[in-house]
Parts: C-alpha cells; sequence; structure tokens
C-alpha cells in the first residue's frame, strides 16, 4: 500500500472515531452537570422564589423529567443538529455559540500569529551567539512569559496602556458608539469586506490589548520550542555532515536545521490553536471579550446545562478536526513517520 | 556550538539585514499611536452608560436580575412609578386603583394617547396582554400570580384585576418595571415564548440594537410624557470590576452603574467624586445584608445561642473594614425608608451580654462554641465581611467562640440553603418592588410549620426555617390593612423575628452611579433605578426638544 494510501487510512480512522469520542464527551458534560451541586432554578429565581413557582420553572425546563428522559432527548436533539435553547435566555444554543465562537476565534488567530512572529523571532536570535546574552535574554523571555499568571499580566496591561495612559479602550470588542458590522462574526473581516474604516480601526483598537497580552503570554512556548529543537538539531549529524560539504552557516541553519526544528513547533501550534478554541478564559473576562469561554463560564455559573453542554460538544467538535488536521499535516512533512 | 556567519556582524553595530528589522519595529512602535489617535467619533449627544450586568434577554417576562430592569426602565413604563421621596405616582395609569368593597376586585385607569414604539395604542387590551402574557411565562410570574387571580379588560382605557385577597401594596406591586406592557402587535407571535433581543413598549427610549454586551436606545420620539434630555444611550457590559473602573477614569463611558462595582474601586470612586473628579448620586437604599440562622436544628436551635452571636456582631467594624464605611451598619430587615420599618430593634453590639449568653449555654469556661459560617466566594466583599468578624470575635469573645468561615459558589450556596444544609450563611437581599411586605414574606413567610419549626416556605428557603405561632397569620394580613394598622402589624412582626434572631442584618446597600463632570449629576427613583434620561451633558442644550 502507498504511503498516500496509509495516510488516508490513518485519516479516515481518525474521523471514524470523531463520533464516539463526541458520544462520550457529550455524555460525561451531561452527567457531570448533573451531579455537580448548584441547581438552574436557584441561579434563575434566586433563594426566595416560592416552591410552586420553582416547580412550575422546573417543569417548563423539562428538569422534573427523569434523568434518562433527559438524556435521551438531549442525545435525540444532538443527532438532529439541535443543541436546544439556553435556559436562561431561551435563545437557540446553537445561535449564541455563532454570535460567540468568532469571537474567540478572532482574538485566538492574531494572538496566535502575534506569539509564532514573535516566539519564534525570540528563540531564533539567540541561535546566532549561543549562551551569548541575547540567547540568554530570549531564555528568560521565554520562562518569564509562559510563568506569568495570565490574569495579572492582562490586568497590569489595561491598567496601563488602557486607564492611565488612555491609549486603548478597557475592554469590550467594539466601540460602544458604533454598531457592529454584519456578517461572519469575524468583525476585522465584516468591516473589511464592508469596506467600513471606522468600524475597522474599532475593532482593531479593541482587539490590540487582548490580542497582544495573549500573544506575549503564548510566545514564550515558542521560543522555548524553536530554541531546544533548533540546538539539538544543530548538533545533530545531518547538519554537521551538511557543514562538511562545505555549506554556509546559514544555509546550514535555514535549509537544513529549520525546517527539522520546526516540526515539533507544528505539533505545538496544533496544541495551542486547539486550546485556543475553547477562547482564552482569563483573558476574555479581564478584557470584557464576548468569546465562547466567557460565555461557557456564565453559563456553568448559571447552571444553564444545554448552553454548557451545546458549547462543550463544539468546542470538543473543533478540538478533534484540528488535531486530527494538525497531524496530517505533520505526517505530510515528515516522511518519517509512519502510519 | 560555532557563531553563524550572516545574521550578525560585528558586535555593537548594525548590520544591513539589522537595519529594515529595526524599522519593522519602529514602525510596529509607530501603529499604537496611530491606532490610539483613531479614536471613533462619538455621536452628538449619545451617552455611554457602563455596567457588569449582561443582558441575555430583553423580554420583561423573562427578566430576573438587577440589569435588565435598569434597561427596561428607560425603554418601558410602569402603570405606577415610586418617586425619589417614596411616593406613588401614576404613570400609564392615571389614578390609584379604585378597589371594590371586597377588596377583592381592583379597577386602573389608563392613561389615553400613549403609543407603542410599533406606532400601535396602548390602552386596556394591551395592558391585559402583557399581564396575561407575563402571568404564563413569566420568570418572576409568581409575584403576580401569588396575588392576581385574574386580568380583565373593563373599557377601553379600564383594567381590572381580580385579587386572590385583598392586597394594599397592590399599586406597589404594580410599580415593578417587569409588568411594563408590550405592543400585542409586536409580540403576537410571542404570546407564549420570550422574545429576547427586541423591544416593543412605551418608554421614552425606543431599541436601535441588541446585542447582550451592547445595546443602543434612542429618544422616542412620539413619547407621551417629557421625553429624554439626551441624544440617545448606549449600554455596554464590561465583565470585570477593574474594567468598568478604569473605563469611566480613562473617560471611555460617561456613566458607571455600582452594581457589580467591588468595594475598593466604589470607594475610589467615592473620593474621586468628593473631589470634584466625578459626579456622584446614592439611590435608595433597598437591598440588606444579613446572616441566616439556622434555627431548627443544633446547634443554632438554641435562642440563647442566637441572641449571643446577635450581640457579638460589630456591625459598624464590619461595615468600616468590610465595606470600607460605603453600607452602613443595619438592625432591621426593613430597609429604613419604607414605611413599616422599625429602627434599630435587632440586639446592638454588646460583647458582655453576648459572654453572659455565652456562659449561660455552657460555654467560656474552657470551651469555645465553634461557629460555622458559609460565604459566597464569588463576592470579594462578603469574603471580606467572613474573615472581619472572625478577627473581630478573637478580639473580644476569643475563649467563648470561634468563627469557622467557608467560601460557597453563590449558586451552589443557593442550593444547600434551602436544605438545610448551611449553619450559617451571609448574603443579601433586595426586593422586587420598594415595600416592606416585599422583605418580610419572602424571609420569614411559612407554609406549614410545627412550632418554631417552619417545614415548607420562604423561612425555609431562606434557611432559617424558622417560624413562630400566628406569624404567618400576620404576613398574610399585613397585606391586606391599609394606613397605621397595617405599619403597626409590620412593627409587631419585626419585633417577633428580632426577638427570636433566625436572621441577623448585618448591612445595608444603596446603589450608586458616577458620571463624568461633564454630566449632570444623575437622579435615581424610588425604586433604585437612575433616570437615565435625565442624563444630559452640562451646558449642552437640551439635545431633543420635547
Amino acid at each position: 500500500m502507498s504511503r498516500r494510501s496509509h495516510l488516508l487510512r490513518y485519516f479516515g480512522a481518525r474521523l471514524a472515531l470523531a463520533p464516539l469520542m463526541l458520544w462520550l464527551i457529550a455524555s460525561l458534560v451531561f452527567l457531570l452537570l448533573r451531579v455537580a451541586p448548584g441547581d438552574p432554578i436557584d441561579a434563575l429565581l434566586g433563594p426566595k422564589a416560592p416552591a410552586a413557582a420553582r416547580a412550575a420553572l422546573r417543569h417548563q425546563l423539562g428538569l422534573d423529567q427523569p434523568l434518562l428522559s433527559q438524556y435521551g432527548h438531549f442525545l435525540s436533539q444532538l443527532l438532529h443538529g439541535d443543541l436546544g435553547l439556553s435556559q436562561n435566555s431561551q435563545e437557540p444554543v446553537l445561535g449564541i455559540i455563532r454570535a460567540s465562537l468568532p469571537a474567540s476565534l478572532e482574538l485566538g488567530v492574531v494572538a496566535l500569529v502575534l506569539a509564532a512572529v514573535l516566539g519564534l523571532a525570540v528563540g531564533f536570535s539567540g541561535i546566532a551567539r549561543p549562551e551569548g546574552k541575547l540567547d540568554l535574554a530570549g531564555r528568560l523571555f521565554g520562562i518569564g512569559t509562559y510563568a506569568l499568571p495570565p490574569f495579572w499580566a492582562a490586568m497590569v496591561v489595561q491598567l496601563v496602556f488602557a486607564v492611565w495612559l488612555g491609549w486603548l479602550p478597557v475592554g469590550g470588542r467594539f466601540p460602544p458608539t458604533l454598531l457592529p458590522p454584519e456578517g461572519s462574526g469575524f468583525y476585522l473581516f465584516d468591516s473589511l469586506r464592508a469596506g467600513d474604516g471606522q468600524q475597522f480601526w474599532g475593532a482593531l483598537r479593541h482587539l490590540v490589548l487582548p490580542a497582544a497580552t495573549l500573544g506575549v503570554l503564548l510566545s514564550g512556548i515558542f521560543t522555548n520550542a524553536l530554541r531546544l529543537n533548533l540546538r539539538r538539531a544543530l548538533g545533530s549529524d545531518y547538519v554537521e555532515a551538511a557543514r562538511s560539504r562545505g555549506l554556509s552557516e546559514t544555509r546550514v541553519v535555514l535549509r537544513h536545521a529549520l525546517p527539522n526544528a520546526l516540526l515539533p513547533v507544528l505539533t505545538i501550534t496544533g496544541i495551542t490553536v486547539a486550546s485556543l478554541i475553547g477562547g482564552a478564559l482569563l483573558i476574555e473576562v479581564t478584557y470584557s471579550w464576548p468569546g465562547i469561554a466567557y460565555r461557557l463560564q456564565e453559563a456553568i455559573a448559571q447552571r444553564d446545562y444545554p448552553l454548557v453542554q451545546g458549547i462543550v460538544v463544539i468546542v470538543a467538535a473543533l478540538v478533534v478536526l484540528v488535531t486530527v488536521a494538525v497531524d496530517l499535516l505533520v505526517a505530510l512533512l515528515d516522511p518519517r513517520i509512519r502510519f | 556550538m560555532p557563531r553563524i556567519a550572516g545574521l550578525t556582524d560585528v558586535p555593537g553595530r548594525l548590520s544591513q539585514r539589522g537595519a529594515p528589522r529595526l524599522a519593522l519595529v519602529l514602525a510596529a512602535l509607530l501603529l499604537l499611536p496611530a491606532l490610539t489617535a483613531c479614536q471613533p467619533r462619538r455621536p452628538e449627544g449619545v451617552l455611554i452608560v457602563a455596567t457588569k450586568s449582561r443582558l441575555d434577554s430583553l423580554d420583561p417576562a423573562a427578566a430576573s436580575r438587577v440589569g435588565i430592569m435598569q434597561v427596561l426602565s428607560a425603554l418601558g413604563d410602569p402603570l405606577y412609578a415610586i418617586s425619589a421621596d417614596g411616593r406613588i405616582e401614576p404613570r400609564l395609569a392615571t389614578a390609584l386603583p379604585r378597589l371594590s368593597a371586597d377588596g377583592l376586585k381592583a379597577r386602573i385607569p389608563l392613561r389615553p394617547g400613549v403609543l407603542f414604539h410599533d406606532g400601535t395604542p396602548f390602552n386596556a387590551e394591551a395592558m391585559a396582554f402583557s399581564l396575561r402574557r407575563f402571568l404564563a411565562i413569566g420568570t418572576l410570574g409568581f409575584q403576580l400570580s401569588d396575588r392576581v387571580r385574574a386580568v380583565r379588560v373593563s373599557g377601553p382605557l379600564e383594567l381590572e384585576l381580580e385579587l386572590k385577597q385583598p392586597f394594599s401594596p397592590l399599586p406597589r406591586l404594580l410599580s415593578a418595571i417587569f409588568l411594563t406592557p408590550v405592543s400585542p402587535t409586536a409580540y403576537r407571535a410571542y404570546r407564549d415564548k420570550p422574545l429576547a433581543d427586541r423591544f416593543v413598549g412605551t418608554g421614552p427610549y425606543q431599541l436601535s440594537f441588541f446585542s447582550p454586551q451592547q445595546q443602543r436606545l434612542s429618544p422616542w420620539p412620539r413619547y407621551w410624557g417629557t421625553r429624554p434630555r439626551n441624544g440617545g444611550l448606549s449600554l455596554v457590559t464590561l465583565s470585570n470590576s477593574t474594567a468598568l473602573f478604569g473605563a469611566l477614569r480613562s473617560g471611555e463611558v460617561d456613566l458607571l452603574l455600582s452594581s457589580g462595582l467591588e468595594i475598593d474601586h466604589q470607594r475610589a470612586l467615592h473620593r474621586e467624586a468628593q473631589a470634584g473628579r466625578l459626579r456622584e448620586a446614592v439611590g435608595p437604599a433597598l437591598e440588606i445584608g444579613f446572616l441566616s440562622l439556622l434555627s431548627d436544628q443544633p446547634p443554632l436551635n438554641s435562642p440563647l445561642l442566637r441572641q449571643a452571636i446577635a450581640h457579638s456582631l460589630d456591625r459598624r467594624t464590619l461595615s468600616q473594614r468590610a465595606s470600607l464605611g460605603l453600607r452602613p451598619p443595619l438592625r432591621q430587615l426593613v430597609p429604613p425608608s419604607l414605611p413599616g420599618s422599625l429602627a434599630d430593634v435587632w440586639p446592638a453590639y454588646n460583647p458582655q451580654r453576648a459572654r453572659q449568653l455565652f456562659r449561660q449555654a455552657g460555654y467560656c469556661s474552657g470551651k469555645r462554641f465553634s461557629l460555622p459560617l458559609t460565604f459566597r466566594s464569588d463576592i470579594p466583599t462578603d469574603r471580606l465581611l467572613a474573615l472581619t468578624w472572625q478577627a473581630q470575635l478573637r478580639r473580644d469573645l476569643d475563649d467563648c467562640i470561634s468563627l469557622e468561615p467557608t467560601g460557597m459558589e453563590s449558586t451552589t450556596a443557593y442550593d444547600q440553603l434551602g436544605k438545610g444544609a448551611l449553619v450559617m450563611f451571609f448574603y443579601d437581599w433586595s426586593a422586587d418592588y420598594p415595600d416592606a411586605e416585599n422583605f418580610l414574606v419572602p424571609l420569614l413567610g411559612c407554609e406549614q410549620s410545627r412550632g418554631n419549626r417552619c417545614l415548607k416556605g420562604n423561612s425555609a428557603l431562606s434557611g432559617s426555617f424558622w417560624s413562630a405561632p400566628g406569624l404567618d397569620a400576620q404576613l398574610q394580613q399585613s397585606s391586606q390593612l391599609t394606613g397605621a394598622p397595617r405599619l403597626a402589624l409590620l412593627q409587631a412582626i419585626q419585633r417577633r423575628a428580632a426577638a427570636a434572631n433566625p436572621y441577623l442584618p448585618v448591612w445595608l446597600t444603596a446603589p450608586v452611579a458616577w458620571a463624568r463632570p461633564q454630566l449632570n449629576t444623575p437622579r435615581f427613583d424610588g425604586s433604585g433605578r437612575v433616570l437615565l434620561g435625565d442624563l444630559q451633558r452640562r451646558g449642552a442644550r437640551r439635545e431633543v426638544q420635547p
């Protein structure tokens, strides 16, 4: 069987497992939510609503049904692509996710690009003089940004650039004086498509602080990964062989060592992307960024069962897809990988 | 490892490749000021109001939180309103309800010439449609269904409510903004289901944009009453206290509401206001912070111990330390501004008396009473209160009592509270409409009791499980009486509760609003909501002429 056929088979097998994985995740979330303490009725009505009102609302939301019946209803809805209605707002869960997910993805993509550019640049810069000042600074940068508590860093950045200096907005995703662009929910893209400069700048100004904070915090992962892998690659036999053939050091690094060092970085990027699909909770909460993680946190606090279940299922599905895609990409790029 | 040629040249000098990199960095640095300079222009006269309350729905039927009530008060009108000095004023009604001889029927005359935001007329049919819809699907529908048996139209502009029993605070109940009418035409398809992202009412503003984080309100040009002084409102949600605080300080928003703002930020803004850099307004204090004592089980089923705890509570210190003096000490369940309240009826701080009582209960002589206190871990002030009280008890009564505070997430705690799992719990209560009854019935009401033990009812849900013979009948009677007899009965009920100490009031919370100095000072109505239509930039001409 050719390598391509092997690859397709591997890809098919991974995708075929996805529904099973999603069913397990959905069932686990369903069960954990009901086992966890707290009652959606308390979250909706407060602790002092009369028993009759509580019972009526419980019936209205279907929470008085036996657990198995609720589970069956949930799975049946899920199979039909229906995630139900939010208990809190009675809005379709799918609609709420459609409104929140683009916010998280927009923030995640921009932050990831920033993180990759900054992290790889810093990681690469130290290679010129190993153990030199630049290398040491890069190492410190990698460890420091990785170790910084995100909420603290975000709050400091917010205080300095938004509150004290007043350069950029404190929070939110869009200027309150403007109406958000209609379309995909990716405001930068939508405003560009609409050709509205004011909307674009408004969206960009709100994106700068959260994306920069998240980007810098994530960049340490890239810095460390590249530094370590590049150093390992530069000490390997094939690099020595390249040097012995009289190739210039720049060519050795850029053509031979760097591509090999970047492969593990690609895997790390995949993991980071997968984690960002679920949103960056602390960044979203600090900057009032209306993303999926912030929404999930609120839904958990309100014990909004359908919304929590819906968000987890959708995010899990996307994570599975991204993970499979990254595995496939790595397999395509690295001929050493066997299936 | 060898040094890589070509990437760097002479140390300390820029290589040829270094120059473009430096230019790139400089360009990136220059982009920041460009971004800061390109701030979108504010539409003329539009004010930005920030709160922590995210709005999932604008349907009055789905309303249950403070944030939506504030927005609804700008978009809708109630039948009656409570003025800043506590008086009841007709709004969409033209007079107070006319009661039948038996007090079971109330006829309410309605205002003519009022239009909904979709241009359809407001009348008795529309009001009846809205109330019936609220009874059918309202989250707080029990507030109405507990009292109203039927809603009828008795004339084109007259509504009749059939009551289950005489209910004297009816106008106050009808001042609740969640009973604001909605257009039957716009809500025809939503008679039995909520409509989250639209609102068609009769208020001074109409909704022009809705998202959970942002709402845009523009003045309704055909409003029947006094038109807003500003050119519109943009309401934004910021998720945390630091962001809210920073947004007002940096001038990003014009008005900030205190709900969700941490206490140290509130104090900082209060000081700014005192220094003249902000305008501050304090609304009517209608929220009480109190301790609920599980009074039907050991150890707190002992009235002696409950009284000892009541005397051990140094409210002044707690108010100063935990609320930074912003929440005044409270020794009554009904806020002082409401008719029927009784000042300082709960036991005062008296450590000597507390020690005596603890001794009588068998403590202090080498035996310490260990008292668990649960507080809401997601509310920073609650944690401060618990820790301060713990320290205060160590200072005053260390040989008699030790407080064991434990944090628990709010929703979990509320669930546990009604199950009798929390020996003592600190939380707060604000009424859905400002009336003494709405503070006493939710805490003391009991459908089924045995002796001093409440088996089923509000008292159990509130975590005290305390009742007293005849107390529920007194509560029922208080909502049927009017005038001085009602006030006397309300005060008698409070005396009974204060003598038993199933709850210990701790402090009183008032809503606060801060505005930028360019705005006039905000004003509150008697229900604790900012009169948003009253806000205006100072020195500006009236932006929307009536």
